[in-house]
């Protein structure tokens, strides 16, 4: 009521007031960049190009491994699970890769991620057979909805889905573990960015698929309200929403759905902004939605969710928006994960050949790709071909403090004063004032009349305070250990002064009274002896005791004499190994110089390579360790030089191992004749 | 990334911009000026525009010359068209029938030294305006009090020659009148005021003739004269005041278009108005009426165009509400007990200082941070 009373009365102030939109909604600031929505939105959806190759980065964190499932030459089919987390990862938050079409794995190497960093990433080039055979119900569920949220979770680890608005933190393990944690499930279909329609369109034509995808989620976790929002400049996503809605309802009547419309601004779909427009709820600084009851997925991911619950087909391909200035026909298309850019962007029939650096996400938050072959990947909603130039030449002046900065701030932060900081290295005043609650929306950038780059100012600011606590840290920890040793180093000193007094004391004292002094001394040493007498005795006893139990499958003597003894278990020992080496090594010729010369020579690598793809072969389903070791080092050679350290040394520790195996089986082979 | 680079487009989000810039935020303050000017110049005669003009063509010379010496780029900042705000208010607070080295000396020492030794735009902590505008007040108390007669005490227009003669001179030509200085000068009604005050007289003594001489001048005549004589005879609105209301149109103007914030008029006119209301309730003989203050001296031109300068006011929301509220306070304080008649040149300077205090203390509350 007072909501609708409020639109009509700002909606003919804003002709006058453009500003007034900013009313209309609960969070500070936003701003209205023009939308240019329509671009991709009066086309229809385009089916789905197979690309010539297919790159599926995958994502590695430190200290995590992953298992291989498939190796250089495998024919996969559609769905196939490809890579994931290995088993000994004891918080994986790596979700598995599926194979987006059926072909051949071409090659497992390093390539450009779809990333600000430019960084490279190992990935596995598919070739496909444009066959597109399939895999049916991959994840092997059975069509009803899981009973426990851990059920829910693994189903959705297995299925490789994440978050698909943009931050791609994986879903299942946002989810909490215990039902009625949540009360309120929201689902955002707000869609901000300009550009973008994924969504839209999304909602548009799976707008059961959506809500089904929820109902469940409220089913298992038991929450009882879903609130989904969705911006005004939608209607044909509304429309469609609230009649899914209401088929819905008639058949989950405990489960409350709500399709809200939201004023179109900027950052609308921020998972705060969004929280705090749909149920008043400001989440407290450091902590998260969950915290506060509230569970915020994007609409795409609920639609994942709904097909790998019911379907059992893993996260293989999205809907992106393909659009920009430098197309005759943008467009929205289910993507295969792993399409190049540069495909899908010149499907739009570009108006120039494509030079500049395409961008992945919207205007606002996306980020200039640093090649144009990198991969469409799970978090890529959008490919921008060319944002708006501006309007006159770009000339960043000084800051006149005018505030529009701050008015437009989401987080109502002070971005003119972190910038004055920020630009004088004050970082300690920054971080005072806040920084790290900023969202990097980027309103602030877009409205600054000196185009000051504002927002990139405070990712710097971000990046270096991280960096001096760091620093403050390992600083602090050295100061501790240094001020520790001194501590040390003084205790000892003292104690060592006050022996020397003690004795020196002593020293006195017997010359004073030597009478007295001698028979307590001989009483002393006496008694020391006593003690000594003892302490070996009960040694001997306990060595006895090891020995004994070391070697009392073998050998049961009474008290045998402890050096011989030693050397025997050593021997069984060596024994043992031999044997096992005997069976191990076998197909390994010479281990130590083939290890050295794989970390050392790219053609010993190769060869090192060839060998680890035929022993994947033998058996593709076990990842023993060894192998998996090889793989790693192999396939990427150029990766962090900790990382081939590493396999260095567990190769040097093999060699090791094996040389010392060898020498026993010589040794005992000596011993048998 | 320092600032002053130019770039062809950005090399990290975001990729899109209001194509709002500091040029045309300054380019919007000018226009909303012109209906003042028109009202001056209808007015008082043409001397604000020889005065303007001078104005001008010493911005030119002093920014080029500074710029060079700074090693700045020219171009990008003598067309930001802030130096030409700066001129354009000291235009307005200093007679129109002043000397040309006023003018001259006056918007010189205001870009400077109110703004080029800081390091320029953006730096500065002083209006560079006001700081001009008390230099000339300090060392020509004369020249700076010698207030241009407005038609409707003269009963006759000061012609353009008359004017340009007038202010290269010192002196109107003898042919005109043959008249001296002193005939085409007047109080303006904070002087009258004060003078009277001064003497003895209440306010209402003091003030009647103006409002007498308005009605009088504009009894017969044209249309718009008709209209001044009927505003004169309700509203008793003199020339000063009318100059006021147009400052307060196109100030209005300047908060439609969000060149301005509406915290620094809200703040000053209502600081102001409530002030001289409660001393006017207590004594009226003594105290000037509320509208008269808001009216009179430069009490609009500061609220829409002195006062909202961003660089030397505070930033937070709050701290610009208390910012212009101590300029309104600060102002009914001098103009009622200082020496000065208007008292918006020290009121700003001194508040100018205090907006690190303010900014500090006024941050707004992060969300998130209950």
């Amino acid at each position: 009521m007072n909501a609708t009373f409020m639109h009509t009365f700002i909606r003919p102030l804003a002709i006058l007031y453009p500003m007034a939109k900013r009313w209309l909604h609960r969070f500070h600031g936003g701003v209205f960049p023009q939308t240019y929505k329509s671009l991709s939105l009066k086309h229809p959806i385009k089916s789905t190009p197979i690309p010539e190759r297919l790159i599926l980065p995958v994502k590695q964190l430190s200290g995590q491994k992953v298992a291989w499932h498939v190796a250089v030459g495998d024919t996969v089919q559609k769905n196939q699970c490809l890579v994931r987390a290995a088993k000994e990862n004891k918080k994986g938050i790596i979700v598995p890769i599926h194979a987006p079409t059926s072909g051949v794995i071409h090659a497992i190497e390093m390539r450009p991620l779809p990333h600000p960093s430019g960084l490279n990433a190992l990935s596995i080039i598919i070739k496909p057979d444009f066959k597109d055979s399939a895999l049916n119900n991959a994840l092997n569920v059975n069509g009803e909805v899981p009973e426990t949220p851990q059920q829910l979770k693994d189903i959705l680890l297995n299925a490789g889905i994440v978050g698909l608005g943009g931050a791609g933190f994986p879903t299942f393990a946002k989810l909490p573990n215990q039902t009625g944690i949540i009360n309120t499930l929201i689902m955002n279909g707000a869609e901000c960015e300009p550009f973008i329609t994924c969504d839209d369109v999304l909602m548009q034509t799976h707008a059961q698929d959506i809500l089904k995808g929820a109902v469940m989620i409220a089913q298992i976790l038991g929450i009882p309200s879903i609130i989904c929002g969705i911006e005004e400049n939608k209607p044909a996503a509304i429309q469609a929403m609230n009649a899914a809605a209401k088929r819905l309802t008639k058949k989950t009547s405990q489960i409350n759905i709500t399709i809200q419309t939201l004023p179109a601004v900027y950052p609308m779909g921020g998972e705060k902004q969004l929280i705090q427009e749909l149920t008043g709820i400001e989440i407290p600084a450091k902590t998260h939605a969950i915290d506060s009851g509230l569970l915020v997925f994007n609409v795409a991911t609920f639609a994942a969710i709904f097909k790998a619950i019911t379907l059992g087909e893993p996260l293989t391909q999205r809907l992106v928006t393909v659009a920009g200035l430098g197309l005759k026909h943008s467009y929205n298309t289910y993507a295969l994960l792993g399409t190049p850019f540069l495909t899908l962007a010149n499907a739009g029939q570009p108006t120039h050949s494509i030079q500049d650096p395409l961008i992945m996400g919207g205007p606002m938050m996306g980020f200039q790709v640093a090649d144009n072959h990198v991969p469409v990947i799970k978090t890529t909603n959008c490919i921008l071909v060319q944002p708006p130039k501006p309007a006159t030449e770009i000339m960043v002046m000084p800051c006149i403090r005018c505030g529009e900065c701050m008015d437009a701030c989401p987080v109502n932060l002070l971005p003119q004063q972190m910038f004055w900081h920020s630009q004088a290295h004050e970082f300690d005043k920054v971080e005072k004032l806040n920084i790290f609650d900023c969202i990097e929306c980027g309103c602030c950038s877009y409205v600054c009349p000196s185009h000051i780059p504002l927002v990139q100012f405070y990712r710097h600011a971000k990046s270096e305070i991280k960096h001096n606590h760091a620093e403050q840290q390992a600083a602090e920890l050295a100061k501790q250990r240094h001020e520790f040793r001194l501590a040390r180093i003084e205790r000892e000193k003292q104690e060592r002064e006050a022996r020397i007094k003690a004795k020196k004391a002593a020293v006195k004292k017997q010359a004073q009274k030597p009478s007295d002094a001698s028979s307590a001394k001989s009483a002393a040493m006496k008694a020391a002896a006593a003690r000594a007498a003892a302490k070996r005795a009960t040694q001997q006893e306990s060595k006895q005791e090891i020995e004994q139990s070391a070697q009392a499958d073998e050998i049961s003597q009474n008290s045998p004499p402890p050096l011989s003894a030693r050397q025997k278990a050593i021997d069984t020992a060596k024994k043992q190994a031999a044997a096992k080496v005997g069976s191990k090594v076998a197909p390994n010729k010479d281990p130590r110089t083939s290890a050295k010369q794989a970390a050392k020579k790219a053609a010993a690598m190769a060869a090192a390579k060839r060998r680890a793809q035929t022993s994947l072969k033998n058996d593709s389903n076990v990842t023993a360790p060894k192998t998996e070791a090889k793989t790693d080092s192999n396939a990427n050679p150029t990766q962090t030089t900790e990382h081939s350290k590493q396999t260095m040394n567990d190769k040097r520790t093999q060699a090791m191992e094996a040389a010392k195996k060898r020498a026993a089986e010589r040794k005992a082979q000596q011993e048998s004749p | 990334m320092s600032p002053l680079t130019p770039q062809s487009s950005p090399l990290s989000s975001p990729f899109a911009h209001n194509n709002q810039s500091v040029r045309q935020l300054m380019f919007k303050v000018q226009l909303a000026v012109i209906p003042a000017l028109l009202v001056h110049i209808y007015l008082f005669g043409f001397g604000i525009v020889i005065q303007w003009v001078l104005a001008f063509a010493t911005l030119l010379v002093v920014e080029f010359t500074m710029l060079k010496l700074r090693n700045r780029p020219v171009r990008p900042f003598i067309t930001d068209m802030s130096a030409m705000i700066t001129a354009t208010v000291l235009v307005f607070c200093i007679p129109a029938g002043a000397p040309w080295w006023i003018i001259v000396s006056g918007t010189a020492f205001a870009l400077i030294f109110g703004k080029h030794i800081y390091g320029g735009l953006g730096y500065n902590p002083f209006n560079p305006a006001m700081l001009g505008y008390a230099f000339l007040l300090l060392s020509f108390p004369v020249q700076m009090t010698q207030w241009t007669a407005p038609t409707e005490i003269l009963d006759y227009a000061v012609s353009f020659t008359n004017s340009l003669h007038l202010i290269f001179t010192g002196n109107l030509p003898q042919a005109a009148l043959g008249a001296n200085l002193d005939m085409i000068s007047a109080a303006t009604p904070l002087s009258q005021l004060q003078i009277g005050l001064t003497q003895g007289q209440g306010v209402t003594e003091s003030l009647t003739p103006i409002a007498l001489e308005a009605q009088t001048h504009y009894q017969n005549g044209s249309v718009i004269n008709g209209f001044f004589y009927s505003t004169a005879q309700f509203f008793s609105l003199n020339s000063w005041a009318w100059v006021n209301v147009a400052f307060l149109i196109g100030g209005l103007w300047l908060l439609a278009v969000r060149a301005i914030r509406w915290q620094y008029p809200v703040g000053f006119l209502s600081s102001l108005s409530l002030i001289s209301f409660i001393f006017y309730t207590i004594d009226p003989n003594t105290y000037p009426p509320v509208d008269f203050m808001l009216l009179s001296g430069g009490t609009m031109l500061a609220a829409f165009f002195i006062i909202t300068d961003p660089v030397t006011s505070s930033t937070t929301p709050k701290g610009r509400f208390i910012f212009a509220c101590g300029i309104g306070i600060l102002v009914y304080v001098i103009r009622t007990w200082g020496i000065f008649p208007d008292g918006i040149t020290f009121a700003v300077l001194l508040m100018n200082i205090a907006v690190p205090l303010i900014d500090q203390y006024t941050q707004p509350r992060v969300y998130g941070h209950k």
